[in-house]
């Protein structure tokens, strides 16, 4: 397959003069073949204050207008939860400060209560209509509350429950914000999943029309688009996949025993001879796939068949030399890659022995592939977010 | 349009009377930083966020002095287009000038025309598009947006946003007229780049996903036509994941078995012979000069037609290639075949 390769290459490297840059930045990676060579270490230390860096860097020049705040929150907080930086290597008073700084982007409208991806439109703590919550970003805001180990006291849980609601649509679909407002694809329908599995609570959707819209998000290829007859591609494969198992039983199996072997057929074909993930038939592999492609096939309990080390040498491979990890190897880093590559590796990183565990170890505590969070801060979320029935 | 104002509006004597309301933000806040582009469709950031400067701010302060009074004017849409551009994922923005387009009937023409600018632009951003479709359905005009479609996608032939959108144009006015010339175009872009794995997705979708068009009604004689168009496809270039995934695709939706194809797959599977069979075949086209084979979707492909038989001497076979694939051809997925290889055996 080495036409295919090269051909998915040299398109995926325009003639892009940023890509230039990039090349003279790059530190080329070993020859991807050799597996049997040892990891490089984990850059853990660089990992961390790259990300606290971010976390901590408040000029006022930042501050305004930016759509996407909460995510980057998500990110750098989940990086440092996923090396098990966030108690120790953050001050109390940090964590309490970001608590806070998510809760003033809870807003309560006209269609209930949810986070906002920032202040951009608020010009008060209650909201017109224009100021409305955000699904993806509410779900991204109660995962980071929840490895900032926040009690929910603060959540009015009926008011998420009648927000949810209203972002779906008949289509069993679900908008990012209420009645019909923004986009919708099934990155909200997962994230609407999502936050009902951590509320424990599916009474205010349509569960089952909701997952008539999945299964008409399936493709022949095995893996899923982004809405009814688009592409299969990674990322929207592992939304489908996650919120078919996130759901409650239903009157039949979520999967036919037919459809999974397909789409196991799909992801483990989704692994570049690299180790790395492409996202889509054909095109070169990029470390977020990793992520979305190695936890679709947990999900599916498939993670057996694919080559972890390879995989996970990958994943080594994309760090940037001065912290973070990058799509593929020589590129600049972002906190959305650095995030869902330490989540990837976390899954299939070669465990290691405990007498062997030494600084720089791909050496992960238990991950959570349905919702995408450790299992003990998923733990503290299934059992703070939930109503007391006390 | 109007190209967005230099002047600070706070500068500015139109918008005098409007009390521009500052960005509430009280605990300390936490800091986006410069993006970078692809896959930032998941990642919830738009590859557009960037340092603010004053003017930006500016800009907000009067948004959302707007929104509040409720007001819905030209020099809106001004306003919004100019936030957009600073801040093309700013979804209530968006919201707010969509909902102006309607209250103040705004010529449809210009907002796709200033829409064409900003999708080329913001290509990868999802409100563009989102927008884009809500003028659409009020504006009806599914052929220019076609032509449209086409033209973008000579800048990026794989960009997601573009082809659901043209899936999208023609799911929803589906219309014969706009149907009539779609696989003509699949046919220009697979010629293009026939590894280009949204094209196949798009032919599967206009022939087999979106109903049965007038011409088409015998399906027999459609399963035989895209058969032998894959078929020919895979002759070019064999190893095009995307044509293999295409031919397994419309024997499943067909209820096809896989031997359907056995006597077009057999030579593909073993290395290139040195004299080339100089025969044509249209139901089975041989390798082309060149091929690098074995080719390994085909031996794939094989070992599935005789998993298929599901007879013992023919899972042996299949459990053969499964063990070439392992060792040699496919090393990256060895334990995937390993498991294939089990599950056949306890299946027998």
């Amino acid at each position: 397959m080495i036409d295919a390769a090269n051909t998915s290459m040299s398109s995926y490297t325009s003639p892009h003069p940023r890509i230039y840059i990039r090349r003279a930045l790059s530190h080329q990676p070993p020859a991807m073949s050799r597996f049997s060579e040892p990891l490089p270490p984990l850059a853990r230390a660089s990992h961390i204050s790259h990300a606290k860096h971010a976390l901590a860097r408040l000029p006022g020049s930042l501050v305004n207008l930016d759509a996407s705040r909460m995510a980057i929150v998500f990110y750098c907080v989940g990086i440092l939860d996923l090396l098990g930086a966030l108690q120790d290597q953050t001050s109390d008073m940090e964590r309490v400060s970001w608590q806070t700084w998510i809760w003033e982007q809870y807003a309560i409208g006209r269609y209930g209560t949810g986070f906002k991806p920032g202040p951009f439109m608020s010009r008060s703590s209650t909201n017109s209509g224009h100021d409305s919550p955000h699904i993806i970003m509410t779900y991204t805001a109660l995962l980071t509350l929840s490895m900032l180990r926040d009690d929910f006291a603060r959540l009015n849980r009926p008011g998420l429950l009648q927000f949810v609601g209203s972002c779906q649509n008949r289509d069993g679909s679900f908008s990012s914000t209420p009645n019909g407002g923004g986009d919708s694809d099934l990155r909200n329908l997962y994230s609407a999943f999502a936050i009902c599995a951590l509320l424990g609570d599916w009474s205010s959707i349509d569960v089952e029309r909701a997952i008539g819209f999945v299964d008409s998000c399936r493709t022949y290829e095995g893996g899923y688009g982004q809405l009814p007859s688009c592409e299969a591609q990674g990322g929207t494969t592992y939304l489908a996949l996650a919120a078919l198992h996130l759901a409650p039983p239903g009157p039949r199996p979520r999967l036919a025993p037919a459809e999974k072997a397909r789409s196991e057929h799909w992801l483990v074909h989704s692994q570049d001879a690299s180790g790395g993930f492409r996202g889509r038939t054909g095109k070169a592999p990029d470390a977020c796939y990793c992520f979305w492609g190695g936890a679709a096939l947990r999900i599916l309990g498939a993670h057996d068949k694919i080559n972890a080390y390879a995989f996970t040498q990958f994943i080594a491979s994309c760090q940037f030399p001065f912290g973070g990890i990058a799509k593929a190897p020589g590129q600049p880093p972002d906190f959305y890659h650095t995030y869902m590559s330490l989540a990837a590796a976390a899954m299939y990183a070669p465990r290691v022995e405990l007498s062997a565990r030494a600084y720089g170890q791909w050496d992960f505590t238990p991950f959570n592939p349905l919702l995408n969070a450790r299992e003990e801060t998923v733990r503290w979320a299934r059992s703070y977010i939930p109503a007391r029935t006390s | 349009m109007i190209p967005p104002p230099s002047a600070l509006y706070s500068a500015r004597q139109e918008w005098a009377d409007v009390v521009p309301l500052p960005q509430y933000e009280k605990a300390n806040p936490l800091a986006p930083i410069l993006y970078s582009e692809e896959c930032l469709s998941f990642s919830g950031v738009d590859r557009h966020t960037r340092a603010k400067n004053p003017p930006d701010r500016d800009a907000t302060d009067y948004l959302r002095a707007v929104v509040k009074a409720g007001e819905k004017s030209e020099r809106v849409l001004q306003l919004t287009e100019h936030v957009i551009r600073l801040n093309p994922a700013h979804y209530s923005a968006w919201q707010y000038r969509y909902e102006t387009v309607v209250e103040i009937q705004w010529p449809l023409d210009a907002e796709i025309a200033l829409m064409d600018e900003l999708a080329d632009k913001y290509l990868k951003t999802y409100q563009v598009w989102h927008h884009r479709r809500l003028i659409l359905t009020l504006s009806k005009k599914a052929r220019e947006e076609l032509a449209f479609v086409a033209n973008i996608l000579q800048k990026d032939e794989k960009n997601y946003h573009t082809w659901a959108h043209r899936q999208w144009v023609l799911a929803f006015y589906n219309d014969d007229a706009l149907w009539a010339g779609e696989l003509d175009f699949v046919d220009t872009m697979i010629n293009k780049d026939v590894r280009n794995n949204s094209v196949w997705h798009h032919r599967f979708f206009v022939v087999f996903q979106s109903g049965v068009r007038d011409g088409e009604e015998d399906r027999e004689r459609v399963v035989r036509r895209e058969l032998i168009y894959t078929k020919q496809n895979i002759s070019l270039a064999p190893n095009n994941a995307s044509a293999w995934n295409y031919l397994r695709g419309v024997l499943e939706f067909n209820k096809l078995p896989m031997s359907t194809v056995a006597t077009f797959v057999k030579p593909y599977t073993v290395p290139l012979p040195a004299t080339l069979v100089d025969l044509v075949d249209v139901e089975n086209p041989p390798p082309g000069k060149g091929a690098e084979l074995p080719c390994v979707a085909a031996i794939e492909f094989q070992a599935d037609v005789y998993e298929e038989e599901a007879r013992s001497a023919s899972v042996d076979k299949a459990v053969e290639l499964w063990k070439s694939l392992a060792e040699e051809h496919d090393t990256i997925r060895k334990k995937y075949w390993e498991y294939r290889i089990q599950q056949a055996l306890l299946s027998v």
